[in-house]
């Protein structure tokens, strides 16, 4: 990894795609700053473009229907938006790993762990078969795999959920990426599980020095593994903050909001949750200015007719609110 | 799925069962062939129509010109056999290309080849193959390509169809995620877990294009150096009021054959289909 350069570093990502229904913006003028080492969760509803930013950043979006228009997206200092799809080949995978919801697909049901991670190891390095199983196994000890010798001829669905996430994390890692994309990857396991999971991921980051984006929509797992957090709602950023500062003094209320809706243990019971009144509005039909106004409980006059910006509210804040909370 | 668990679901249809050591009783007799009857199994060899079990040197009799019909039954073996498997092979290889391309890139690429498939579809199948043989000769070979030819639509459907619902499974993401090219997705990845009811279908085209064979064989457009079951059945078409075994017993050879290719597929099918596992 080349040593001044940032590993991941998206500006003003735009994401559009061309459906028959008329273009809508999935992804509206991201930008994000992962350091090494650092863990910068992405966070919202479903359906507010956490994952397809997360796609587009890797390329893995169909075209047609999704293009990105627009914005760049900096590997290790290189623009990669304009790379050609065999040059892309070569950064997945190599520069850029991902981890996937759901462990149990995101493994192939009919071949061993060890030719899946060795499937990776071949395509990017010079690993002959057979040093690749042992770097398949390697990987499998690293990653916690109980009896890892033998757990690399089995098959995924001789194994549990927990087990097939590391396989996967295994898979991510096998070549060192500077930058790892977890989406919702404790979303589908058990509470304990998600726990052992999120401390794998949080020693291997500490190994490696990883750059790591950890999408997710439960805050307990972002208090958990964040340094920094970024707020998404319908496709843009609304908030961005350090975990701590957020969880203290949330700015934007969609923020407020998605806190609210936390329960917190040893809180009071009869306290009902406080819940978000409506729904992430469909992308092709946004409302005119601030597409969180017309579920905001301060909402303005000013909000329904112009789209608030982006603005600094602090040291490594910012928010994109008429009538941000007190900071 | 291991192997045991494979053949245990397999033997527990019995009829799979009993077509597949039937089947393996054709194939041993096609394989020991030239050791039971060394010599042309064409050559005249006793007396004209003699019926079965009237001479014991030639238990299932012989034929108009008095040739040995149990040496050309078992030489036959041979021929019809090699025929199914090598069409099927063809066919198979035409198919699972065509329809693995189609399903994965989907578009104008599906659009094309579908249209293609349906252009192939269209054509009655025996007439296609006869016209086939007739353009480029009648030698195994090509009798082989001919049914190869006709035979593989439904096994290019059947792929595409999987790669159409496999494609966009999470694990193919997954895949593309760490920098895996189509091609390597295509063939190690989806392939895999297409191939089950495309080896179902494979079996079947077996038994369909012994039939085709049987068929060109029986209008005389075989190849002539070759004892296939078709043609025996043809050679034997004139003297059918009188002499009717010789074309019976090629028939009863062809029709068990199918009949046990076909008990195969139905084996295979609960095998390795995991939607009926637990039927």
């Amino acid at each position: 990894m080349p040593g001044s350069a940032v590993p991941l570093e998206v500006e003003g990502l735009r994401t559009t795609l061309f459906t028959r229904r008329g273009e809508m913006k999935a992804v509206d003028g991201l930008s994000l700053r992962v350091g090494a080492g650092e863990t910068v969760a992405l966070v919202g509803e479903s359906g507010c473009g956490k994952s397809l930013s997360a796609l587009s950043i890797m390329r893995l979006l169909p075209d047609p229907p999704a293009r990105i228009v627009g914005g760049a997206v900096r590997l290790n200092g290189r623009d990669i938006v304009a790379l050609s799809e065999e040059a892309m080949l070569d950064v997945r995978g190599r520069e850029i790993g991902m981890i996937f919801q759901d462990p149990m697909s995101a493994l192939n049901p009919v071949t061993t762990v060890e030719k899946q991670i060795s499937e990776v190891l071949t395509a990017h390095t010079e690993l002959g078969r057979g040093q690749a199983r042992v770097r398949a196994h390697e990987l499998l000890e690293q990653v916690g795999m109980p009896d890892a010798g033998r757990r690399l001829d089995a098959y995924p669905h001789q194994l549990s959920g927990g087990m097939c996430q590391r396989v996967v994390i295994a898979m991510a890692i096998a070549c060192n990426p500077a930058v790892l994309i977890a989406d919702e990857p404790t979303t589908a396991l058990d509470v304990t599980v998600q726990a052992q999971v999120l401390a794998l991921l949080r020693k291997l980051q500490r190994e490696s020095g990883m750059a790591m984006i950890f999408i997710t929509h439960d805050l307990g797992v972002v208090a958990e593994i964040a340094d920094r957090v970024v707020v998404m709602y319908a496709g843009r950023k609304v908030e961005e903050a350090p975990v701590d500062d957020l969880f203290e003094r949330p700015l934007h209320p969609y923020t407020a909001g998605l806190i609210g809706a936390t329960p917190i243990p040893g809180a009071e019971r009869a306290a009902r949750l406080a819940d978000i009144p409506g729904m992430v509005p469909p992308l092709n039909a946004l409302p005119a200015g601030c597409a969180f106004a017309p579920r905001c409980p301060r909402a303005l006059p000013r909000c329904r007719a112009e789209a608030p910006v982006l603005e600094e509210a602090g040291p490594g804040r910012a928010v994109a609110c008429f009538a941000p909370g007190a900071p | 799925m291991n192997r045991f668990e494979f053949l245990g679901r397999f033997a527990r249809n019995r009829g799979a069962l009993v077509g597949a050591v039937l089947m393996l009783g054709v194939a041993a007799l096609a394989l020991l062939a030239p050791v039971l009857f060394p010599t042309d199994p064409l050559r005249i060899v006793g007396p004209p129509e003699l019926w079965p079990g009237e001479d014991p040197d030639f238990p299932l009799g012989t034929d108009s010109l008095g040739r040995d019909i149990l040496a050309m039954i078992v030489h036959g073996a041979r021929a019809t056999l090699l025929i199914g498997l090598f069409a099927s092979a063809v066919a198979t290889g035409i198919g699972v290309t065509v329809g693995a391309v189609a399903g994965y890139f989907g578009g104008w690429i599906d659009d094309a080849a579908m249209r293609a498939a349906e252009l192939f579809q269209t054509i009655p199948n025996l007439i296609f193959v006869l016209t086939i043989v007739v353009i480029l000769g009648s030698t195994l070979g090509n009798i082989v390509i001919a049914i190869g030819i006709v035979s593989w639509t439904p096994i290019a459907r059947m792929t595409r169809a999987e790669f159409l619902s496999l494609r966009d499974r999470e694990f193919v993401q997954a895949c593309r995620s760490m920098g895996m090219g189509n091609a390597r997705i295509i063939t190690g990845e989806i392939l895999p877990n297409a191939l089950p009811p495309v080896i179902v279908l494979s079996s079947l085209v077996v038994a369909g294009a012994i039939l085709f064979e049987s068929a060109v064989s029986f209008l005389g457009l075989g190849d002539p150096n070759v004892a296939s079951w078709g043609r025996l059945v043809g050679d034997g078409r004139q003297l059918i009021r009188s002499s009717w075994y010789i074309c019976a017993i090629p028939g009863v050879a062809i029709m068990v054959t199918v009949l046990c290719l076909n008990l195969i597929g139905d084996g295979l099918n609960d095998a390795l289909n995991p939607k009926l596992r637990d039927r």
